[in-house]
């Protein structure tokens, strides 16, 4: 194999793929990155054997071949070169690096030991194009949920699946529970997306891409944008039927400013670290107000209010860590925040007729 | 049958493939299913599958064939997942000393009819019930112990902490009471580790900052931890096992423990930890005597379908007394060897076999073995023990040689007496009488007397 690339191209690719070879593994050829001669573009991937990452990069390709070298080293050293043409040439199970007055002889492994890239019948796949705009938020709204307690697999995936004509994104950790929709649909999908993953792909993706595809077929889903290739497993299992939790009314309801909300939020969260994030929630219809009381036996304690319209009066003691989480990625400038008595599930979303976001959360004993 | 074949063929692979390759792609693949035109083997995950299909698939066909197995097309699938299905947790969120919510109105509304499949992932093996596991003299406080805590988990006898040697059954008890705690409270979360998993994840935790640890751990309604001698000498990991075990304990959650020596006897165990693990119960599981060695041969025996005669129960029971595996062991090899033979399965051919295997052990020991031995357990010289001296220290040692000659040995009194030295057999009579009475009630002088057993007999 020879072929010459540019250095910002080839370093590009390097550390987005990069970071999908892992070094804890007992294959050692997973902590490296295959290089491979794809026509006229040079293919640069890497696989745990739950993801594969792959990138084409444009190249001038002078002969075809294959190689893999250790992608913490490659990666590292192309970063450093300046931005100029880079040559790769392989000799002997050896990638010799070289640009301007740098060349390195990196020991490599033959490509015929790296493990088969997975591929998707593209045909057959259920197929989706998405807004990136829409897909990272999703994804960022979701992933906050997500388990990663192993013992319950299921829970550490986000629920990818097909509801009244639309495609919804879920994840719960069981103590809260966040579903958005995402775009109208009338195809079928029912599918559970390793959360690992999708953290993964919100990495790779930056932020001038067009449009992003998603392909499922039975056991695997493929992100594509631009070049870049995530294909991972799905969980196996199914998903618990979340709907049912999610209250359709509550008794009592704020409707507030939500960086207000933010602000109060984190003002009390310093004094609930002690007590584990609890901090105790009172709305009340009279005052007209939204009040966050939290106490650090030994520090002190503190009472932050908010001006919010209410409907009936209440009291709740959550965890502020995940009230902040929460707010954090609703969207709009008002949310609604709505709740009956101190044992139920809270809800949270969007102001508005028919949010397309929905976060739960289950309330701490007082 | 076809596992076995796959077996082989693995093995041939192993050889030519490097180890860590086998190791990922093929080491935990299976035969699913076998029919006359296809065979099904079963991958981990699909991923695996891809690479197994296109690399080794030439290899693993020579190699079927190779093997007997003939079938015009192999499929590879993904294996179906075990029991992986889950619920959203009943719980509300515990923050440090809170307890979870557990009233019927959040029940009600969290659990939903649909969502009702409830097996937690555990790693249970379902083989241990209480149904098949065999209660004597020696184990029946241990076992209505672990009855009562399967009835009421975190109630009753929290922690739970049973201990005796290897192959008498601890593992057994306490995934029992895993087993029953999830067929009577399927929401339960039930985590059955051994201690070295537990060092491990510790260890990980650190190395690698994985977060999930604790929430592994504490957020569970029932913990199993087998093994606990190993957490000695691990001080940061007994740390964190304390502050998980009171994590636990605080919320009533139920905790079982085993070991192989009783909390005190564990050395280089931290206090806290010593005196927590002595709170809740602590029971000895011994060593189980003949008539109860009868039952385990026959028991075991009929679950295999066969019907043994008297005197090769009472055979087996008699020669191998110190371990419920290696009983079994024996039973299994005997059993083996008569389907293959295609006879009935009677004493002298388990003489033959255990003859040969292991020899019949008291044979074995002489009277100046059991002196040898005991004297070196209480770092004393043989000479010593059969002195005339009188110290404490020596009398001691003195009669529970004695008696383990009695015991052991059944040597008669006046000859006990002689091999000590002793004129007179009344010595000898008091010496036995006496360590067997203190026996029952001190359970330090039990262990001593077990590990001089186990010292004698290795």
């Amino acid at each position: 194999m020879e072929l010459s690339v540019t250095q910002e191209n080839l370093s590009r690719a390097l550390s987005t793929v990069g970071r999908v070879a892992s070094g804890k593994t007992q294959l050692p050829i997973l902590s490296n990155i295959l290089l491979q001669t794809d026509g006229s573009q040079l293919l640069v991937a890497a696989t745990n054997l739950e993801i594969a990452s792959t990138l084409h990069v444009g190249a001038k390709i002078i002969s075809p071949g294959s190689i893999t070298v250790p992608a913490r080293l490659v990666s590292e050293f192309v970063s450093s070169l300046p931005k100029a043409t880079v040559t790769l040439k392989v000799e002997n199970d050896h990638l010799l690096v070289s640009s301007g007055k740098f060349t390195s002889r990196i020991n490599g492994v033959s490509a015929e030991e790296f493990p088969e890239l997975p591929t998707i019948n593209e045909d057959e796949a259920i197929r989706y194009t998405l807004n990136p705009g829409d897909f990272k938020q999703a994804l960022n709204q979701t992933i906050i949920t997500a388990s990663n307690d192993a013992t319950r697999p299921i829970l550490t995936g986000i629920y990818w699946h097909s509801y009244e004509g639309a495609l919804y994104l879920a994840g719960t950790d069981g103590y809260r529970l966040s579903e958005r929709r995402l775009v109208e649909t009338d195809s079928e999908v029912a599918a559970i997306v390793p959360a690992s993953t999708l953290q993964e792909v919100l990495r790779s993706m930056h932020d001038d891409i067009s449009e992003v595809e998603v392909l499922f077929d039975e056991s695997q889903v493929r992100f594509r944008a631009e070049g870049i290739e995530i294909t991972s497993r799905l969980i196996d299992g199914n998903f618990p039927d979340y709907r049912q939790l999610i209250p359709a009314t509550s008794e009592v309801s704020a409707k507030i400013d939500r960086s207000e909300f933010m602000r109060i939020v984190k003002v009390s969260g310093l004094f609930a670290r002690e007590s584990g994030g609890s901090v105790t929630v009172t709305v009340d219809e009279d005052a007209g107000s939204l009040a966050l009381h939290s106490i650090a036996s030994e520090l002190g304690e503190n009472t932050s209010e908010a001006s919010a319209d209410i409907r009936s009066s209440g009291q709740v003691t959550l965890n502020s860590r995940y009230l902040a989480e929460a707010l954090n990625v609703i969207e709009g400038s008002m949310v609604e925040f709505r709740f009956s008595g101190k044992i139920s599930p809270c809800v949270m979303s969007e102001l508005g007729e028919n949010p397309n976001y929905i976060h739960i959360i289950m309330p701490l004993k007082s | 049958m076809q596992q076995n074949v796959w077996q082989s063929v693995l093995g041939e692979l192993e050889l030519t493939i490097p180890k860590p390759s086998f190791d990922t792609f093929l080491k935990d693949t299976e035969i699913l299913s076998q029919t006359h035109d296809e065979i099904t083997i079963g991958v981990r995950n699909v991923f695996i599958r891809n690479t197994v299909e296109k690399r080794y698939h030439e290899q693993i066909k020579q190699l079927l064939v190779k093997n007997g197995l003939t079938a015009p097309k192999i499929t590879y699938v993904q294996k179906p997942s075990q029991g992986k299905k889950t619920v959203i947790n009943r719980e509300t969120t515990t923050p440090l000393n809170r307890t979870p919510i557990s009233s019927s109105a959040v029940d009600d509304l969290l659990s939903s009819p649909s969502s009702a499949p409830t097996v937690h992932t555990n790693t249970l093996n379902p083989r241990y019930t209480f149904s098949n596991f065999i209660v004597g003299s020696s184990n029946d406080l241990a076992y209505s112990a672990c009855q009562a805590v399967a009835a009421n988990p975190g109630v009753k006898y929290n922690p739970l902490f049973l201990y005796g040697g290897v192959g008498l059954g601890k593992t057994h008890l306490m995934q029992a009471v895993g087993n029953e705690i999830a067929k009577t409270q399927p929401d339960s979360r039930i985590l059955y580790i051994s201690t070295e998993t537990f060092v491990q994840d510790f260890l990980d935790s650190i190395r690698f900052k994985k977060k999930g640890f604790s929430t592994k751990y504490r957020n569970v309604d029932v913990l199993i931890i087998d093994d606990m001698q190993f957490i000695s000498g691990k001080e940061k990991t007994q740390e964190e096992f304390f502050h998980t075990f009171n994590a636990l304990h605080q919320n009533n959650k139920q905790i079982i423990i085993s070991s192989d020596k009783p909390p005190k006897s564990i050395p280089t165990l931290t206090e806290r930890l010593r005196s927590r693990f002595e709170w809740g119960m602590a029971i000895d599981i011994q060593l189980p005597d003949y008539e109860m060695r009868c039952a385990i041969v026959e028991a075991k025996a009929s679950l295999s379908g066969v019907q043994l005669d008297n005197p090769t129960i009472e055979y087996l029971a008699t020669n191998i007394k110190t371990n419920v595996r290696e009983l079994e062991g024996a039973l299994n090899q005997l059993l083996a060897y008569a389907e293959m033979r295609g006879v009935a399965p009677d004493a002298s051919i388990a003489e033959g076999l255990i003859g040969s295997a292991r020899q019949s052990r008291p044979q074995h020991v002489t009277p100046k073995q059991v002196i040898d031995k005991t004297a070196r357990y209480f770092s004393l010289d043989s000479t010593e023990i059969c002195s005339a001296k009188r110290d404490k220290h020596i009398v001691f040692p003195r009669q529970i040689a004695m008696y383990l000659l009695r015991s052991e040995l059944h040597l008669s009194f006046p000859k006990i007496a002689q091999e000590l030295g002793r004129k007179d057999h009344t010595t000898a009579i008091h010496s036995v009488e006496k360590i067997e009475k203190a026996s029952k009630l001190d359970t330090i002088l039990r262990e001593q007397l077990s590990e001089i057993r186990e010292r004698l007999y290795t």
